[in-house]
Protein backbone atom coordinates (compact mmCIF):
# COMPACT_ATOMS: atom_id res chain seq x y z
CA UNK A 1 0.00 0.00 0.00
CA UNK A 2 1.15 3.50 -0.46
CA UNK A 3 1.31 5.83 2.23
CA UNK A 4 -1.76 7.54 0.93
CA UNK A 5 -3.93 4.19 0.59
CA UNK A 6 -2.56 2.63 4.29
CA UNK A 7 -3.56 6.38 5.70
CA UNK A 8 -7.21 6.36 3.99
CA UNK A 9 -7.84 2.71 4.53
CA UNK A 10 -6.93 3.36 8.16
CA UNK A 11 -9.16 6.14 8.92
CA UNK A 12 -12.84 3.93 7.57
CA UNK A 13 -11.36 1.11 9.67
CA UNK A 14 -10.44 -1.03 6.54
CA UNK A 15 -7.24 -3.29 6.98
CA UNK A 16 -4.22 -2.16 6.08
CA UNK A 17 -0.84 -3.65 5.15
CA UNK A 18 0.94 -2.01 8.34
CA UNK A 19 -0.13 0.35 10.95
CA UNK A 20 -0.15 3.99 9.36
CA UNK A 21 2.41 6.46 11.53
CA UNK A 22 2.24 10.48 11.32
CA UNK A 23 1.59 13.16 13.41
CA UNK A 24 -2.01 14.88 14.03
CA UNK A 25 -0.17 17.94 15.58
CA UNK A 26 3.12 19.69 13.87
CA UNK A 27 5.76 17.69 12.98
CA UNK A 28 8.58 20.37 11.68
CA UNK A 29 12.10 19.48 14.28
CA UNK A 30 15.16 21.09 13.86
CA UNK A 31 16.69 18.31 12.01
CA UNK A 32 14.45 18.83 9.17
CA UNK A 33 14.70 22.51 9.21
CA UNK A 34 18.61 21.61 8.10
CA UNK A 35 17.61 18.93 5.70
CA UNK A 36 14.63 20.82 3.75
CA UNK A 37 16.39 24.41 4.20
CA UNK A 38 13.22 25.38 4.93
CA UNK A 39 13.38 27.22 8.94
CA UNK A 40 10.58 28.88 11.10
CA UNK A 41 9.89 31.30 11.23
CA UNK A 42 9.46 32.06 7.99
CA UNK A 43 7.49 28.45 7.41
CA UNK A 44 4.83 29.94 9.99
CA UNK A 45 4.55 32.79 7.43
CA UNK A 46 5.42 31.90 3.99
CA UNK A 47 3.75 28.89 1.90
CA UNK A 48 6.99 27.28 -0.10
CA UNK A 49 9.33 27.32 2.88
CA UNK A 50 6.05 26.35 4.99
CA UNK A 51 5.12 23.27 2.53
CA UNK A 52 9.02 22.25 2.05
CA UNK A 53 9.88 21.75 6.05
CA UNK A 54 6.30 19.83 5.98
CA UNK A 55 7.14 17.78 3.34
CA UNK A 56 9.99 17.15 5.56
CA UNK A 57 7.58 14.41 7.49
CA UNK A 58 7.70 12.37 4.68
CA UNK A 59 10.50 12.69 2.75
CA UNK A 60 12.68 13.30 5.85
CA UNK A 61 10.87 10.50 8.46
CA UNK A 62 9.32 8.36 6.09
CA UNK A 63 5.22 9.10 7.55
CA UNK A 64 2.17 8.87 6.24
CA UNK A 65 1.05 11.89 6.04
CA UNK A 66 2.06 15.78 5.77
CA UNK A 67 0.58 18.51 7.84
CA UNK A 68 0.74 22.15 8.07
CA UNK A 69 0.44 24.30 9.90
CA UNK A 70 2.92 24.76 13.05
CA UNK A 71 1.25 27.37 14.76
CA UNK A 72 -2.28 27.54 16.26
CA UNK A 73 -2.76 30.67 15.81
CA UNK A 74 -3.34 31.32 12.40
CA UNK A 75 -7.70 31.81 12.40
CA UNK A 76 -6.54 33.96 15.68
CA UNK A 77 -4.52 36.19 13.53
CA UNK A 78 -7.06 36.74 10.57
CA UNK A 79 -9.82 37.40 13.04
CA UNK A 80 -7.39 40.26 14.55
CA UNK A 81 -4.94 38.73 17.58
CA UNK A 82 -1.24 40.10 17.01
CA UNK A 83 1.07 37.29 16.89
CA UNK A 84 4.53 37.23 18.13
CA UNK A 85 7.22 35.15 16.41
CA UNK A 86 9.94 32.93 18.36
CA UNK A 87 12.74 32.91 15.78
CA UNK A 88 14.20 29.62 14.31
CA UNK A 89 13.16 28.08 17.99
CA UNK A 90 9.78 28.73 18.47
CA UNK A 91 6.45 28.85 17.50
CA UNK A 92 4.14 32.19 17.45
CA UNK A 93 1.97 32.96 19.90
CA UNK A 94 -1.16 35.21 19.96
CA UNK A 95 0.39 39.09 21.69
CA UNK A 96 -2.73 40.98 21.69
CA UNK A 97 -5.80 39.65 22.37
CA UNK A 98 -8.26 41.74 19.70
CA UNK A 99 -11.94 41.02 21.96
CA UNK A 100 -12.96 40.60 25.40
CA UNK A 101 -15.64 38.01 27.10
CA UNK A 102 -19.04 39.22 25.97
CA UNK A 103 -18.32 40.52 22.68
CA UNK A 104 -20.17 39.10 19.54
CA UNK A 105 -18.19 40.77 16.73
CA UNK A 106 -19.12 39.87 13.13
CA UNK A 107 -17.16 37.56 11.01
CA UNK A 108 -15.09 38.78 8.48
CA UNK A 109 -16.44 38.04 4.72
CA UNK A 110 -13.11 38.10 3.65
CA UNK A 111 -11.40 35.56 6.35
CA UNK A 112 -9.64 33.62 4.02
CA UNK A 113 -7.89 36.29 2.44
CA UNK A 114 -6.76 37.56 5.60
CA UNK A 115 -3.20 37.23 7.42
CA UNK A 116 -1.36 33.79 6.47
CA UNK A 117 -4.72 32.33 5.73
CA UNK A 118 -3.85 32.73 1.78
CA UNK A 119 -0.18 31.44 2.43
CA UNK A 120 -1.34 28.15 4.11
CA UNK A 121 -3.97 27.35 1.64
CA UNK A 122 -1.03 28.18 -0.93
CA UNK A 123 1.68 25.44 1.14
CA UNK A 124 -1.82 22.83 0.61
CA UNK A 125 -1.29 22.86 -3.07
CA UNK A 126 1.95 22.86 -2.81
CA UNK A 127 1.98 19.97 -1.18
CA UNK A 128 -0.76 18.11 -2.70
CA UNK A 129 1.57 19.22 -6.53
CA UNK A 130 4.40 17.43 -4.86
CA UNK A 131 3.06 14.36 -2.99
CA UNK A 132 -0.27 14.48 -3.13
CA UNK A 133 -0.58 10.90 -5.19
CA UNK A 134 1.94 9.61 -2.42
CA UNK A 135 0.90 10.89 0.72
CA UNK A 136 -2.08 12.28 2.63
CA UNK A 137 -1.93 16.19 3.19
CA UNK A 138 -3.37 17.39 6.22
CA UNK A 139 -4.52 20.95 6.83
CA UNK A 140 -5.31 21.59 10.64
CA UNK A 141 -7.89 23.93 11.90
CA UNK A 142 -8.48 24.97 15.39
CA UNK A 143 -10.99 24.01 17.62
CA UNK A 144 -13.88 26.49 18.16
CA UNK A 145 -13.25 27.17 22.25
CA UNK A 146 -9.43 27.01 21.21
CA UNK A 147 -9.67 29.72 18.70
CA UNK A 148 -11.78 31.86 21.75
CA UNK A 149 -9.29 31.35 24.09
CA UNK A 150 -6.94 33.39 21.89
CA UNK A 151 -9.12 35.78 21.12
CA UNK A 152 -10.21 36.66 24.86
CA UNK A 153 -6.99 35.27 26.66
CA UNK A 154 -6.95 31.36 28.04
CA UNK A 155 -7.45 32.71 31.31
CA UNK A 156 -10.42 35.25 31.40
CA UNK A 157 -12.49 32.69 28.63
CA UNK A 158 -11.80 30.04 31.40
CA UNK A 159 -13.17 32.10 34.09
CA UNK A 160 -16.16 32.63 31.89
CA UNK A 161 -17.25 28.94 30.86
CA UNK A 162 -17.63 28.75 34.50
CA UNK A 163 -19.10 31.79 35.59
CA UNK A 164 -20.69 33.23 32.78
CA UNK A 165 -20.93 30.65 29.94
CA UNK A 166 -23.24 32.18 27.91
CA UNK A 167 -20.76 35.41 27.36
CA UNK A 168 -18.48 33.27 24.87
CA UNK A 169 -21.37 32.22 22.60
CA UNK A 170 -20.96 34.91 20.12
CA UNK A 171 -17.31 34.51 20.21
CA UNK A 172 -17.60 30.70 19.63
CA UNK A 173 -19.83 31.11 16.63
CA UNK A 174 -17.54 33.23 15.34
CA UNK A 175 -14.77 30.83 15.85
CA UNK A 176 -16.94 28.25 14.44
CA UNK A 177 -17.26 29.74 10.97
CA UNK A 178 -13.77 30.92 10.84
CA UNK A 179 -12.54 27.38 10.82
CA UNK A 180 -15.39 26.01 9.10
CA UNK A 181 -14.45 28.38 5.95
CA UNK A 182 -11.02 27.64 6.23
CA UNK A 183 -11.45 23.75 6.22
CA UNK A 184 -13.57 24.19 2.97
CA UNK A 185 -10.87 26.42 1.30
CA UNK A 186 -7.87 23.70 2.48
CA UNK A 187 -10.23 20.71 0.77
CA UNK A 188 -10.15 23.12 -1.93
CA UNK A 189 -6.48 23.45 -1.97
CA UNK A 190 -6.01 19.97 -2.08
CA UNK A 191 -6.10 18.49 1.95
CA UNK A 192 -7.38 14.93 1.57
CA UNK A 193 -8.09 15.18 5.54
CA UNK A 194 -8.83 17.90 8.26
CA UNK A 195 -7.56 18.17 11.77
CA UNK A 196 -8.96 19.94 14.22
CA UNK A 197 -7.03 20.92 17.71
CA UNK A 198 -8.82 21.74 20.30
CA UNK A 199 -6.53 21.76 22.65
CA UNK A 200 -8.20 24.27 25.61
CA UNK A 201 -11.16 21.40 25.18
CA UNK A 202 -8.96 19.26 26.97
CA UNK A 203 -10.41 18.15 30.64
CA UNK A 204 -6.72 19.10 31.78
CA UNK A 205 -8.24 22.82 31.52
CA UNK A 206 -11.74 22.42 31.32
CA UNK A 207 -14.90 20.31 33.39
CA UNK A 208 -16.67 17.53 31.15
CA UNK A 209 -19.32 19.88 31.39
CA UNK A 210 -18.33 22.55 30.18
CA UNK A 211 -16.98 20.67 27.54
CA UNK A 212 -20.68 19.33 26.84
CA UNK A 213 -21.84 22.85 27.19
CA UNK A 214 -19.65 24.87 25.50
CA UNK A 215 -17.15 22.86 23.10
CA UNK A 216 -18.66 20.08 22.05
CA UNK A 217 -22.03 21.49 20.37
CA UNK A 218 -19.58 24.03 18.33
CA UNK A 219 -16.93 20.99 17.59
CA UNK A 220 -20.44 19.09 16.41
CA UNK A 221 -21.87 22.20 14.10
CA UNK A 222 -18.33 22.44 12.44
CA UNK A 223 -18.20 18.76 11.52
CA UNK A 224 -21.59 18.88 10.34
CA UNK A 225 -20.83 22.14 8.32
CA UNK A 226 -17.24 20.60 6.82
CA UNK A 227 -17.28 19.35 3.44
CA UNK A 228 -18.97 16.11 2.58
CA UNK A 229 -17.53 12.80 2.83
CA UNK A 230 -13.72 14.20 4.36
CA UNK A 231 -11.89 12.59 6.76
CA UNK A 232 -11.42 14.27 9.76
CA UNK A 233 -9.30 13.61 12.88
CA UNK A 234 -10.16 15.47 16.54
CA UNK A 235 -7.36 16.32 18.41
CA UNK A 236 -7.81 16.60 21.85
CA UNK A 237 -4.88 16.93 24.96
CA UNK A 238 -5.29 15.51 28.60
CA UNK A 239 -6.62 11.92 29.76
CA UNK A 240 -9.79 12.36 27.95
CA UNK A 241 -11.77 9.47 29.22
CA UNK A 242 -14.79 11.08 30.32
CA UNK A 243 -15.39 12.96 27.66
CA UNK A 244 -14.52 9.96 25.14
CA UNK A 245 -17.97 9.46 23.97
CA UNK A 246 -18.63 13.18 23.73
CA UNK A 247 -16.07 13.63 21.40
CA UNK A 248 -16.84 10.44 19.29
CA UNK A 249 -20.91 12.13 19.23
CA UNK A 250 -19.26 15.01 17.38
CA UNK A 251 -19.37 13.01 14.25
CA UNK A 252 -15.54 12.98 13.60
CA UNK A 253 -13.81 10.06 11.72
CA UNK A 254 -10.92 9.49 14.08
CA UNK A 255 -9.74 10.97 17.52
CA UNK A 256 -6.35 11.26 18.82
CA UNK A 257 -5.40 11.56 22.16
CA UNK A 258 -2.02 11.54 24.56
CA UNK A 259 -0.55 8.47 25.88
CA UNK A 260 -2.07 9.50 29.70
CA UNK A 261 -5.19 8.21 28.71
CA UNK A 262 -6.81 4.62 29.33
CA UNK A 263 -6.23 3.70 25.88
CA UNK A 264 -8.32 0.45 26.07
CA UNK A 265 -11.03 1.91 27.89
CA UNK A 266 -11.43 4.36 25.16
CA UNK A 267 -11.31 1.57 22.65
CA UNK A 268 -14.35 -0.23 24.48
CA UNK A 269 -16.06 3.09 24.80
CA UNK A 270 -16.04 3.58 20.78
CA UNK A 271 -16.84 0.21 19.86
CA UNK A 272 -20.02 1.54 21.13
CA UNK A 273 -20.69 3.55 18.53
CA UNK A 274 -21.68 1.14 15.48
CA UNK A 275 -18.69 2.01 12.71
CA UNK A 276 -15.07 2.45 13.34
CA UNK A 277 -13.55 5.57 15.13
CA UNK A 278 -9.73 4.61 14.85
CA UNK A 279 -7.73 5.88 17.91
CA UNK A 280 -4.67 8.01 16.68
CA UNK A 281 -1.60 8.36 19.27
CA UNK A 282 0.35 6.44 21.48
CA UNK A 283 3.88 7.78 21.49
CA UNK A 284 4.58 9.94 24.47
CA UNK A 285 6.05 13.48 22.83
CA UNK A 286 8.04 14.43 25.94
CA UNK A 287 9.39 11.27 27.79
CA UNK A 288 9.77 9.49 24.99
CA UNK A 289 10.20 11.26 22.14
CA UNK A 290 12.02 14.45 24.00
CA UNK A 291 14.07 12.87 26.28
CA UNK A 292 13.91 9.25 25.04
CA UNK A 293 16.06 6.79 22.48
CA UNK A 294 14.39 5.37 19.71
CA UNK A 295 14.48 1.69 21.78
CA UNK A 296 11.89 4.15 23.64
CA UNK A 297 9.71 4.91 21.01
CA UNK A 298 9.65 1.26 19.72
CA UNK A 299 8.16 0.27 23.06
CA UNK A 300 5.76 2.91 22.96
CA UNK A 301 4.67 1.49 19.57
CA UNK A 302 4.30 -2.22 20.81
CA UNK A 303 2.16 -0.66 24.17
CA UNK A 304 0.22 1.55 21.73
CA UNK A 305 -0.94 -1.67 19.43
CA UNK A 306 -1.21 -3.62 22.03
CA UNK A 307 -4.01 -1.21 23.77
CA UNK A 308 -5.95 -0.79 20.52
CA UNK A 309 -4.46 2.20 19.00
CA UNK A 310 -5.41 1.93 15.22
CA UNK A 311 -2.79 4.75 13.89
CA UNK A 312 0.42 5.63 15.73
CA UNK A 313 1.36 9.28 16.16
CA UNK A 314 2.50 11.27 19.03
CA UNK A 315 0.15 12.20 21.80
CA UNK A 316 0.77 16.07 20.70
CA UNK A 317 2.71 18.03 18.80
CA UNK A 318 6.63 16.65 17.89
CA UNK A 319 9.17 18.66 20.36
CA UNK A 320 11.49 20.75 17.51
CA UNK A 321 14.56 18.80 19.01
CA UNK A 322 13.35 15.32 18.92
CA UNK A 323 16.32 13.43 17.04
CA UNK A 324 15.51 12.22 13.34
CA UNK A 325 16.22 8.44 14.74
CA UNK A 326 13.54 8.88 17.21
CA UNK A 327 11.17 9.79 14.73
CA UNK A 328 12.44 6.95 12.37
CA UNK A 329 11.58 4.63 14.99
CA UNK A 330 7.85 5.28 15.33
CA UNK A 331 8.27 3.86 11.64
CA UNK A 332 10.35 0.87 11.59
CA UNK A 333 8.50 0.13 14.99
CA UNK A 334 5.03 -0.35 12.97
CA UNK A 335 6.88 -2.10 9.94
CA UNK A 336 8.66 -4.80 12.48
CA UNK A 337 5.10 -5.46 14.29
CA UNK A 338 3.54 -5.90 10.64
CA UNK A 339 6.07 -8.56 10.13
CA UNK B 1 -20.14 35.05 63.83
CA UNK B 2 -18.11 33.37 65.78
CA UNK B 3 -14.20 32.91 65.56
CA UNK B 4 -14.99 29.37 64.67
CA UNK B 5 -17.83 29.99 62.21
CA UNK B 6 -15.99 32.58 60.53
CA UNK B 7 -13.05 30.41 59.89
CA UNK B 8 -15.17 28.14 58.49
CA UNK B 9 -17.09 30.40 56.53
CA UNK B 10 -13.35 31.89 55.24
CA UNK B 11 -12.83 28.16 54.17
CA UNK B 12 -15.89 27.49 52.53
CA UNK B 13 -15.50 30.48 50.08
CA UNK B 14 -12.84 29.61 48.93
CA UNK B 15 -13.59 26.10 47.87
CA UNK B 16 -17.25 28.03 46.41
CA UNK B 17 -14.66 29.89 44.33
CA UNK B 18 -16.77 33.04 45.74
CA UNK B 19 -15.06 36.45 45.42
CA UNK B 20 -17.98 38.47 47.10
CA UNK B 21 -18.15 35.69 50.24
CA UNK B 22 -14.15 35.69 50.45
CA UNK B 23 -14.03 39.26 50.60
CA UNK B 24 -17.17 39.76 52.91
CA UNK B 25 -15.67 37.14 55.57
CA UNK B 26 -12.19 39.06 55.38
CA UNK B 27 -13.69 42.29 56.42
CA UNK B 28 -15.90 40.65 59.14
CA UNK B 29 -12.80 39.47 60.68
CA UNK B 30 -10.97 42.69 60.24
CA UNK B 31 -14.48 44.06 61.92
CA UNK B 32 -14.22 41.30 64.52
CA UNK B 33 -10.96 42.16 65.62
CA UNK B 34 -9.48 38.70 64.88
CA UNK B 35 -6.13 37.67 64.20
CA UNK B 36 -5.77 37.80 60.54
CA UNK B 37 -2.62 35.40 60.69
CA UNK B 38 -4.81 33.04 62.00
CA UNK B 39 -7.64 34.01 59.88
CA UNK B 40 -5.15 33.21 56.64
CA UNK B 41 -3.75 30.22 58.49
CA UNK B 42 -6.59 28.36 59.59
CA UNK B 43 -9.04 29.87 57.12
CA UNK B 44 -8.46 30.67 53.91
CA UNK B 45 -5.10 28.49 53.24
CA UNK B 46 -7.02 24.63 54.10
CA UNK B 47 -9.76 26.38 51.59
CA UNK B 48 -7.11 26.43 49.13
CA UNK B 49 -5.62 23.22 49.84
CA UNK B 50 -8.71 21.42 49.77
CA UNK B 51 -9.07 23.57 46.25
CA UNK B 52 -5.97 21.74 45.19
CA UNK B 53 -7.01 18.22 46.84
CA UNK B 54 -10.45 18.59 44.69
CA UNK B 55 -8.36 19.17 41.57
CA UNK B 56 -5.66 16.51 41.90
CA UNK B 57 -8.93 14.42 42.61
CA UNK B 58 -10.67 15.46 39.20
CA UNK B 59 -13.15 16.70 40.92
CA UNK B 60 -12.85 20.03 40.53
CA UNK B 61 -11.59 22.01 37.20
CA UNK B 62 -9.32 24.79 36.23
CA UNK B 63 -11.27 27.33 35.76
CA UNK B 64 -12.83 26.78 39.15
CA UNK B 65 -9.41 26.71 40.63
CA UNK B 66 -8.15 30.53 38.90
CA UNK B 67 -11.33 32.28 40.65
CA UNK B 68 -10.75 30.21 44.30
CA UNK B 69 -7.34 31.74 43.43
CA UNK B 70 -8.82 34.83 43.23
CA UNK B 71 -10.70 34.58 45.94
CA UNK B 72 -8.31 34.08 47.81
CA UNK B 73 -6.11 36.90 47.20
CA UNK B 74 -8.65 38.98 47.54
CA UNK B 75 -9.66 38.18 51.09
CA UNK B 76 -5.49 37.67 51.88
CA UNK B 77 -5.14 41.37 50.62
CA UNK B 78 -7.50 43.37 52.90
CA UNK B 79 -6.20 41.00 55.78
CA UNK B 80 -2.46 41.60 55.16
CA UNK B 81 -3.45 45.62 55.27
CA UNK B 82 -4.32 44.76 59.29
CA UNK B 83 -1.49 42.54 59.83
CA UNK B 84 1.08 43.65 62.62
CA UNK B 85 4.32 44.80 61.53
CA UNK B 86 6.50 41.90 62.94
CA UNK B 87 4.33 39.96 61.03
CA UNK B 88 5.38 41.35 57.48
CA UNK B 89 8.85 41.04 58.41
CA UNK B 90 8.48 37.51 59.24
CA UNK B 91 8.90 35.60 55.59
CA UNK B 92 9.38 31.78 54.22
CA UNK B 93 11.80 33.84 51.36
CA UNK B 94 11.68 35.96 48.77
CA UNK B 95 11.00 34.60 45.46
CA UNK B 96 10.84 35.50 42.11
CA UNK B 97 8.60 33.77 39.84
CA UNK B 98 7.44 33.54 35.90
CA UNK B 99 6.57 31.92 32.53
CA UNK B 100 9.69 31.70 30.02
CA UNK B 101 9.25 33.85 27.12
CA UNK B 102 6.98 32.36 24.56
CA UNK B 103 4.80 30.30 26.74
CA UNK B 104 1.13 30.84 26.04
CA UNK B 105 -0.22 31.41 29.27
CA UNK B 106 0.89 31.19 32.92
CA UNK B 107 -2.63 29.93 34.89
CA UNK B 108 -0.56 27.20 36.66
CA UNK B 109 2.12 29.70 38.17
CA UNK B 110 -0.19 32.52 38.88
CA UNK B 111 -1.74 29.33 40.94
CA UNK B 112 1.62 28.92 42.70
CA UNK B 113 2.19 32.52 43.37
CA UNK B 114 -0.84 32.50 45.45
CA UNK B 115 -0.29 29.78 47.74
CA UNK B 116 3.05 30.69 47.91
CA UNK B 117 2.25 34.05 49.47
CA UNK B 118 -0.06 31.95 51.59
CA UNK B 119 2.83 30.36 52.71
CA UNK B 120 4.76 33.43 53.68
CA UNK B 121 7.02 33.91 50.51
CA UNK B 122 7.66 37.65 49.26
CA UNK B 123 6.76 36.57 45.82
CA UNK B 124 7.52 38.81 42.74
CA UNK B 125 5.24 37.60 40.02
CA UNK B 126 6.73 38.75 36.91
CA UNK B 127 3.82 37.07 34.96
CA UNK B 128 3.99 35.54 31.57
CA UNK B 129 5.74 35.55 28.69
CA UNK B 130 9.48 36.52 30.79
CA UNK B 131 12.66 37.51 29.06
CA UNK B 132 15.39 35.32 30.15
CA UNK B 133 17.73 38.43 31.53
CA UNK B 134 14.11 39.37 33.59
CA UNK B 135 14.56 37.18 36.23
CA UNK B 136 18.55 37.71 36.71
CA UNK B 137 17.50 41.72 36.99
CA UNK B 138 14.97 40.82 39.52
CA UNK B 139 16.48 38.43 41.16
CA UNK B 140 19.46 40.60 41.33
CA UNK B 141 17.85 43.45 42.52
CA UNK B 142 15.44 41.92 45.03
CA UNK B 143 18.06 39.45 46.91
CA UNK B 144 15.59 36.21 45.69
CA UNK B 145 16.58 33.33 47.71
CA UNK B 146 14.14 31.00 45.37
CA UNK B 147 13.89 31.67 41.38
CA UNK B 148 10.67 29.81 39.92
CA UNK B 149 9.94 29.05 36.38
CA UNK B 150 7.40 27.91 34.00
CA UNK B 151 7.49 26.36 31.10
CA UNK B 152 4.33 24.48 29.27
CA UNK B 153 6.14 23.56 25.82
CA UNK B 154 9.39 21.97 24.81
CA UNK B 155 10.42 24.93 22.33
CA UNK B 156 10.40 27.36 26.47
CA UNK B 157 11.79 24.40 28.24
CA UNK B 158 15.14 24.93 27.15
CA UNK B 159 14.87 28.37 28.24
CA UNK B 160 14.81 26.78 31.64
CA UNK B 161 18.54 25.49 30.78
CA UNK B 162 19.83 28.65 29.81
CA UNK B 163 18.30 30.10 33.00
CA UNK B 164 21.05 27.88 34.79
CA UNK B 165 23.86 29.10 33.13
CA UNK B 166 22.82 32.94 32.90
CA UNK B 167 22.45 32.79 36.54
CA UNK B 168 26.02 31.23 36.56
CA UNK B 169 27.11 33.66 34.75
CA UNK B 170 26.10 36.85 36.45
CA UNK B 171 27.61 34.83 39.94
CA UNK B 172 23.96 34.16 41.94
CA UNK B 173 23.56 30.67 41.42
CA UNK B 174 25.01 30.15 44.66
CA UNK B 175 23.01 32.57 46.38
CA UNK B 176 19.66 31.18 45.04
CA UNK B 177 17.58 28.36 44.64
CA UNK B 178 15.80 27.00 41.59
CA UNK B 179 12.48 25.27 41.15
CA UNK B 180 10.90 24.32 37.89
CA UNK B 181 7.72 23.68 36.86
CA UNK B 182 5.21 23.41 34.04
CA UNK B 183 3.46 21.14 31.85
CA UNK B 184 6.10 19.50 30.08
CA UNK B 185 8.66 19.19 32.90
CA UNK B 186 9.61 16.41 34.69
CA UNK B 187 12.16 15.51 37.79
CA UNK B 188 14.17 14.19 34.81
CA UNK B 189 14.60 17.70 32.96
CA UNK B 190 15.33 19.57 36.40
CA UNK B 191 18.10 16.79 37.09
CA UNK B 192 19.42 17.27 33.77
CA UNK B 193 19.70 21.33 33.99
CA UNK B 194 20.59 21.39 37.45
CA UNK B 195 17.56 22.87 38.98
CA UNK B 196 17.54 22.19 42.50
CA UNK B 197 13.63 21.52 42.70
CA UNK B 198 10.69 20.18 40.14
CA UNK B 199 7.27 20.05 41.49
CA UNK B 200 4.32 19.03 39.49
CA UNK B 201 1.46 21.38 41.06
CA UNK B 202 1.17 24.14 43.08
CA UNK B 203 1.32 22.26 46.12
CA UNK B 204 4.37 20.28 45.66
CA UNK B 205 5.47 23.28 44.64
CA UNK B 206 4.59 25.06 48.04
CA UNK B 207 6.54 22.08 50.08
CA UNK B 208 9.39 22.25 47.89
CA UNK B 209 9.87 25.61 48.35
CA UNK B 210 9.70 25.35 51.63
CA UNK B 211 11.97 22.18 52.41
CA UNK B 212 14.50 24.77 49.99
CA UNK B 213 14.03 27.39 52.41
CA UNK B 214 15.10 25.04 55.10
CA UNK B 215 18.19 24.61 53.21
Amino acid sequence: MSPRERMLAALKGEPVDRVPVFSANQTATYSQMDVTGAEWPEAHMKAEPMAKLAAGAYTVLGFDAVRVPYCQTIESEALGATVKYAGREGVPRIDVHPFHVGDSPDYPEDFLSLGRVPELLEAVRLLKAWHGDDVVVMGNVVGPFSIVANLVGITDALKASFKKPDSLIGLLELAEKAGTALAHALVKAGADVIVIEDMMASIDVISPPIYLNLAQPYEKKQLQNFPAGIPTIMHICGKVNSIGKMIAETGTTAISVEPSVDAPALVTDLATFGRPIPLIGGVDAVTTLFSGTPDDVRADVRKALADGYAMIAPGCSVPPTTTTENLLAMVAAAVEAAR
Amino acid sequence: MTETELLAAAKAAVVAADEDAAKAVAEEAVALGLDPVRVIAEGFTPGMRQVGDLFERGTMFLPEVILASEAMVAAVSILEAHLPAEQKEKKAGVMVLGTIEGDVHDIGKGIVATLMRVYGFEVHDLGRDVALTSYVEKAKEVNATIIGSSALMTTTMVGQKTLEKMLKQAGIREQVKTMVGGAVVTQYWADKIGADAYAENAQEAVQKALELAQG
